[in-house]
């Protein structure tokens, strides 16, 4: 537990003394939320903050991630630290406990938000805070697959921004599904940020428990399989 | 050497990428307490062998133990790690991270851990602790690389290039610090393309050249051996003194205004004189005693370059 620990305090603080990646993985969001909350009112704003948190985990774990973690692989941080008794578990476990508080952080900062500035009262239950870390863990997984695969982190930022940018589009954070094509709208229903923004979205705001809970399945499995493919993926040993 | 003492076993150890051999056949062995050189230019199979002792890199042939476990078994593997030391070449950390907390990440990772305060302040760190790690100059994130390797009190330290980009106070306070490591009963296992810093800290020396161990032993044997002998220099003694010496000396050169003269015996030394005192010539003397750059030209061919590439 002490080598987990010690991985999720360093990355962490790593992750928050960056001004410009705390800028746009927290304050960006929040800007977002506070711009268009201000132009199309609470109502929106309401109903916007969980596929706004929901994206931006996303990009915190399929961009971010990969991106440091490739850093890291460059410079030869990773191979120092395999040096060590550490195994990729448990750095894999360190970096995915390290994004869940990320996601907290955002999670709490946009809806206290909502709440100060809209009026608008999330529904904080243990259903929603299970959806917002199965989330938090599926996308470090996905995140840790492209880290694996790619040794430059200008690479793995491009394929983490070529993944993320259609999935939000396609998921229904910028435009509303309804008013997509019907052969879009199918689309969605492969992607995982659909099924995690859903699953925020009835947790946190509409109370919507079975929608929430079949939400939490999906994401459940795709976090599990994300994440075996994930350490499968990061190579602990060089050839 | 008996079993308990051997701290690194090596037998005929090969590590090949598809046709092209980067270690070839190397065996060796390194005690307890000993500080072990492999001392080569860059591209010699160095780091893959250091790599592969370090659990990092699998081997292709042969075998290879650690601390009495064999780094090939996956059970091992976490035992070797967590009572060695290691520093890569161009060491690393978390940028944004403190020297400090740096050190503290590292110290995490192991059951057993040093006094990080005592650390910091072995390598002259103390006042730079609160610094980040990405805003040190490169010297500076050398000795927080070298602090690392000690944090967990190791049996044995690995240290590939360790003061390669360090000043000579700062490389001669490292070298200090190994030394005593060693007296204290634990090994060094050091690479290095500086024949000085092979000379003046191992008490045994391996020549790796393209994958291979050209020549084993310590520097006094090396250098017995390969060294050549010593030299006297008649500074500035000109095409004088170089005729007058050839009268009796056969293996002589001239080097500028300086005649080299190879010898054995303090014998050969007095005769020179008495002949250069017969031809009223008088000039500076200065001996020259092989050293491992000797050594290594004569075995190679070549010598390395301060940046470590073979000329």
């Amino acid at each position: 537990m002490s080598r987990i620990e010690g991985i999720f305090t360093a990355v962490t603080k790593n992750a928050l003394r960056s001004r410009v990646g705390l800028f746009f993985s927290a304050l960006f969001p929040l800007m977002l939320l506070l711009v268009f909350g201000s132009v199309f009112g609470g109502s929106f704003a309401g109903s916007w903050a969980p596929l706004l948190i929901g994206a931006f985990v996303m990009t915190n774990g399929i961009v971010a991630l990969p991106n440091i973690t490739t850093e890291f692989k460059r410079r030869g941080v990773l191979k120092r630290l395999s040096a060590t008794p550490l195994s990729k578990l448990e750095w894999i476990v360190g970096n995915v406990l390290s994004q869940t508080l990320l996601a907290v952080i955002l999670t709490v900062t946009l809806l206290l938000a909502a709440w100060i500035v809209f009026g608008v009262k999330p529904m904080i239950n243990p259903i929603s805070a299970v959806v917002l870390f199965t989330g938090a863990v599926m996308f470090s997984g996905i995140g840790m697959v492209i880290a694996g695969l790619l040794r430059d982190p200008e690479a793995a930022s491009g394929l983490g921004n070529a993944i993320s940018f259609p999935m939000m589009f396609l998921s229904g954070t910028y435009f509303p599904l309804s008013m997509m094509p019907g052969y879009l709208q199918s689309v969605s229903r492969f992607l995982p940020l659909f099924y995690f923004q859903d699953g925020l979205k009835a947790s946190m705001m509409t109370g919507d428990v079975s929608t929430a809970l079949s939400d939490l399945a999906v994401i459940g499995v795709l976090a599990i399989a994300f994440l075996l493919l994930g350490s499968f993926a990061t190579r602990w040993r060089s050839k | 050497m008996t079993l308990a003492e051997m701290v690194i076993s090596v037998d005929n150890l090969t590590k090949k990428y598809g046709d092209h051999t980067v270690v070839d056949g190397v065996s060796l062995e390194v005690c307890r307490g000993e500080v072990f050189a492999f001392l080569g230019p860059n591209g010699a199979g160095k780091s893959t062998t250091i790599e592969i002792l370090e659990c990092l890199r699998p081997l292709t042939h042969g075998s290879a133990r650690v601390l009495g476990y064999d780094v090939e078994d996956a059970h091992s593997v976490p035992r070797i790690k967590e009572r060695i030391g290691v520093l890569p070449q161009d060491f690393s950390a978390l940028d944004r991270l403190t020297v400090r907390e740096n050190l503290e990440l590292f110290a995490k990772m192991y059951t057993k851990s040093t006094s990080i305060d005592e650390l910091l302040s072995l390598l002259e760190l103390s006042e730079k602790s609160k610094a980040r790690f990405g805003d040190l100059s490169g010297g500076l994130k050398q000795r927080v690389g070298v602090a690392a390797a000690l944090v967990n009190d190791p049996d044995l330290v690995f240290l590939d290039e360790p003061t390669t980009g360090l000043d000579p106070d700062i490389r001669r306070t490292t070298w200090n610090m190994l030394s005593s490591f060693a007296r204290s009963g634990k090994t060094v296992f050091l690479t290095t393309h500086y024949m000085e810093e092979a000379q003046a800290l191992a008490k045994r020396v391996g020549v790796i050249v393209k994958g291979k161990i050209v020549a084993l032993g310590t520097p006094a044997e090396l250098m017995e051996k390969f060294g050549g002998k010593k030299e006297m220099i008649f500074k500035g003694g000109g095409d004088g003194a170089f005729a007058a010496l050839k009268t009796e000396f056969k293996d002589l050169s001239l080097d500028g205004s300086n005649v080299i003269l190879p010898f054995s015996c303090t014998a050969e030394i007095q005769e020179a004189l008495s002949v250069l005192s017969k031809w009223g010539i008088s000039c500076e003397m200065e001996e020259k005693t092989p050293n491992m750059e000797d050594v290594f030209l004569r075995l190679t061919g070549f010598t390395i370059k301060a940046g470590g590439e073979a000329a």
